[in-house]
């Protein structure tokens, strides 16, 4: 689970007359995760077979078809699948048919699109010319008089008064502008066009047409029919793809699987005779691979292991193929968006799975919410079909049932039914009596009480606990990581050395908790019974003593002493071994400036304060559902009955916008904390997918 | 002479308390909005470009929300030493 699948690198190495046949079953197989090759004096890179052109020629013209339609190989869900046999049987009817049926009425669709463009743009002139009201005959230049026709921003008159007296001037409005006819003598065409211009004068071309109506009427006519005539070949053509569709992209995958089928000799070496191909196979498929290729050519193809193992450790880079249960699986999309683990690291999807669905539990904890979360999964499991969001959803469902289950310890229910400073649980939750009786077999009181000070301190605590103990896993699993790459020294010089620095700050921040009596204060009365008292105390220490030694700082506040305690004692080496060993690695790499760096153990301190939020982003929650329930109930109870269904809105909207809040930051924030404050400690990634020759076939059997 | 004092010292250091964890949690809020913002604004733009940022970005955007969490870490710490 842990380790990627273990992977072996093999050569296939056989005479060029068995190319194609071998092509055929390593994509039947769909094992071989092919490496690229590199060029030698004798072994090139081949050429694809030569069916190859003839394939691309037809895939180009079908995909160009199917993407006219909309369909989409990977959204498509198909309702039957066909046989090999069967696209084989009729592929040139079929591409033909396809050329012919939809292909020419794709092509007049386009065509007549395009007319209509042009017919509309002589629309757009003819319109303002009919504004202006003058014939379009007269509108022409004539023998020795210019006819400036277009649009214009303001009324020239005035200025082109200055240059000649002998003129005629037609101005319309038109929309924000002006349209315009100028008449002037030739020899002021130059001058008077200048004028125009300081007008932001446009010309436009006055068509030859006789009557602007009568070619209005034509024009529209026009486009009412190709507008006709586009819908009926739609029709058409959706008629067919009605009928075709899951035919057209089995020919679709059949043609693409042929190409790729054609196209390995670019990914292997060629020379006059022979042929050799080098990948990675799955060691437990190892077997079954040899022994099909070899059956299949009768034993002319040889199938080897190489290097592999320790040998030759640059030569052996293999492809990382994530290997983990069903359900995790699903998680894998939320591991790999990090980075993809390299073959030699430690693939950390099973320990993502685990913590993901237990903090998103942990800050959302509310039964209905959860409830909601999981239904609104299953539902939209039956509308998105794709892989991606059916992996996405399945993780909802994990998700909603971990909230559900930590909002039966928290006692929530679309909030909170027991809150201090409020007397009944009728008063702050909707239906606070039925759950203060459900929950008669605890003294009334949720398990875990997280919005009681109490809680909101032990949950502190605990999720600051969490941060500890998965600061120090991260930096023990780099440690690892590093250890069988680069060996202990360098492991522990990287590594090993945070570990230790890190588990100081574990024993600091241990001892200021036990200070403020965490460990030693038992729950308050009223707080959830259900769980032994010692679960929440350690029980008296036998260091009490040395817990009323004071350090050199003065007591701030009763109940607050600043003492000596066995963490802080036990911190104190920890620091200093772990400085000892930060300097022999810092020191040799940045000299003195090293020493500075050790700051760096601040961050850590941060980091693990940073899992505070899985109790801040919790308690946000519960208190927005609270203030909710509490104004619902206000408005909604006698006195106030008249106002009931706005009290409904307010509740229901309310809830909503939590919802939506409490799906999307506690995802954020549990992903936040693995990527940020988890997997920089270990996780390098850098590998490269497992992708096999072949396929999975989708729309073929 | 001083003059007598309107509330006891114990009420005093309390309300100080409670002020100060009012303004750790909201001055470390304004500061990662201040952080927030510059990212938010370079993620849409990324994911106006292509889609699959989405999730990427997002991430991105709620990075320095850890500075909130400090501050209202030390509220708690101060509203239960002195609270």
């Amino acid at each position: 689970m842990l380790k990627p699948e273990k992977m072996v690198k093999v050569s296939l190495v056989g005479p060029i007359d068995y190319f194609e046949k071998v092509s055929d079953t390593l994509y039947e197989l769909n094992l071989l995760h092919i490496e690229r090759p590199v060029e030698d004096e004798y072994f090139k890179l081949g050429q694809p077979f030569e069916k190859a052109s003839w394939i691309s020629r037809n895939l180009v013209q079908l995909r160009s078809i199917l993407s006219y339609l909309k369909l989409d190989p990977t959204k498509f869900i198909p309702r039957r699948k066909y046989r090999i046999e069967e696209i084989t049987a009729e592929l040139d009817k079929k591409l033909e048919e396809y050329r012919n049926e939809i292909g020419v009425r794709i092509d007049r669709i386009k065509s007549a699109n395009e007319r209509i463009r042009s017919l509309e743009d002589e629309l757009r002139i003819i319109e303002p010319l009919k504004v202006l009201g003058i014939p379009p005959r007269l509108l022409k230049d004539y023998k020795t008089i210019r006819a400036f026709v277009g649009f214009i921003k303001g009324d020239p008159t005035e200025r082109i008064r200055e240059v000649t007296a002998d003129f005629e001037v037609f101005i319309k409005e038109f929309e924000k502008e002006y349209i315009t006819a100028v008449f002037v003598r030739k020899e002021l065409e130059e001058e008077v066009f200048r004028v125009l211009q300081e007008f932001g004068f446009r010309e436009i071309t006055v068509p030859d047409i006789e009557d602007y109506d009568e070619r209005i009427k034509e024009i529209q006519e026009e486009i009412t029919r190709l507008r006709d005539e586009i819908t009926k070949l739609e029709s058409e053509i959706e008629e067919v793809k009605s009928k075709e569709a899951e035919l057209m992209l089995a020919v679709e995958e059949y043609l693409s699987m042929e190409l790729e089928k054609s196209e390995l000799p670019l990914e292997s070496l060629v020379s006059r005779y022979a042929f050799i191909i080098v990948g990675y196979v799955p060691e437990k498929n190892f077997d079954e691979f040899k022994s099909r290729i070899e059956k299949e050519t009768d034993g002319r193809v040889v199938v080897e292991k190489i290097g592999g193992g320790s040998s030759n450790k640059e030569e052996f880079n293999p492809p990382t193929k994530l290997k983990n249960p069903k359900g995790i699986r699903n998680y894998e999309i939320l591991s790999t968006t990090y980075a993809i683990p390299k073959y030699h690291e430690i693939d950390p999807t099973v320990i993502m799975a685990a913590f993901f669905t237990f903090f998103f539990g942990l800050m959302l904890g509310d039964v209905g919410y959860g409830l909601l979360i999981l239904i609104l999964s299953l539902y939209l499991k039956r509308v998105f079909k794709t892989e991606g969001w059916q992996r996405l959803l399945n993780i909802g469902i994990y998700c909603g049932i971990s909230s559900i289950v930590f909002g039966f310890i928290y006692g929530e229910y679309f909030g909170p039914f027991v809150v201090p400073g409020i007397e009944k649980p009728a008063e702050a939750h909707f239906a606070g009596d039925a759950l203060y009786a459900l929950y008669a077999f605890n003294h009334h009181h949720p398990i875990f009480d997280r919005v009681e000070e109490f809680g909101v301190k032990a949950l502190l605590f605990i999720t600051l606990a969490i941060g500890m103990f998965k600061m120090l896993w991260a930096f023990a699993l780099g440690f690892r990581n590093v250890y069988v790459e680069h060996g202990f020294k360098e492991a522990m010089l990287e590594k090993g050395c945070w570990f230790i620095g890190v588990l100081g700050l574990v024993c600091i921040i241990l001892g200021f908790s036990y200070n403020l009596g965490i460990f030693t204060s038992p729950p308050p009365d009223g707080f959830g019974r259900i769980l032994p008292d010692n679960l929440y105390v350690f029980g008296p220490y036998t260091v009490e003593q040395a817990r009323e030694v004071p350090l050199p700082i003065p007591v701030l506040v009763k109940g607050w002493r600043v003492g000596v305690n066995v963490f802080y004692l036990a911190a104190l080496p920890l620091i200093v071994i772990w400085f000892i060993i930060f300097l022999k690695a810092e020191i040799p790499k940045m000299g003195a400036m090293g020493v500075i760096m050790g700051v760096e153990l601040l961050t850590w301190f941060g980091q693990i304060m940073s899992y505070a939020r899985l109790l801040a982003i919790g308690l946000s929650s519960v208190y927005i559902a609270f203030v909710i329930n509490y104004l619902g109930l206000k408005m909604g109870t006698p006195p106030g009955i008249a106002i009931l269904p706005l009290a409904i809105i307010i509740m229901l909207i309310g809830h909503t916008v939590n919802l939506l809040l409490g799906i999307l930051d506690p995802g954020l924030q549990s992903l936040r904390l693995h990527y940020v404050e988890y997997f920089t400690k270990f996780f390098e990634g850098g590998g490269i997918l497992y992708k096999p020759f072949g396929r999975i076939k989708r729309f073929l059997e | 002479m001083p003059p007598e004092a309107l509330i006891s010292d114990e009420a005093f250091i309390k309300g100080c308390a409670a002020i100060g964890a009012g303004l750790a949690v909201g001055l470390a809020g304004i500061g990662a909005g201040a952080g927030e913002s510059g990212i938010g604004a370079a993620a849409v733009g990324a994911i106006a470009e292509d889609r699959g940022f989405l999730g990427l970005g997002l991430l991105f955007t709620v990075i320095p929300e850890t500075i909130v969490i400090f501050g209202l870490v030390i509220s708690f710490i101060l509203m239960f030493a002195y609270g």
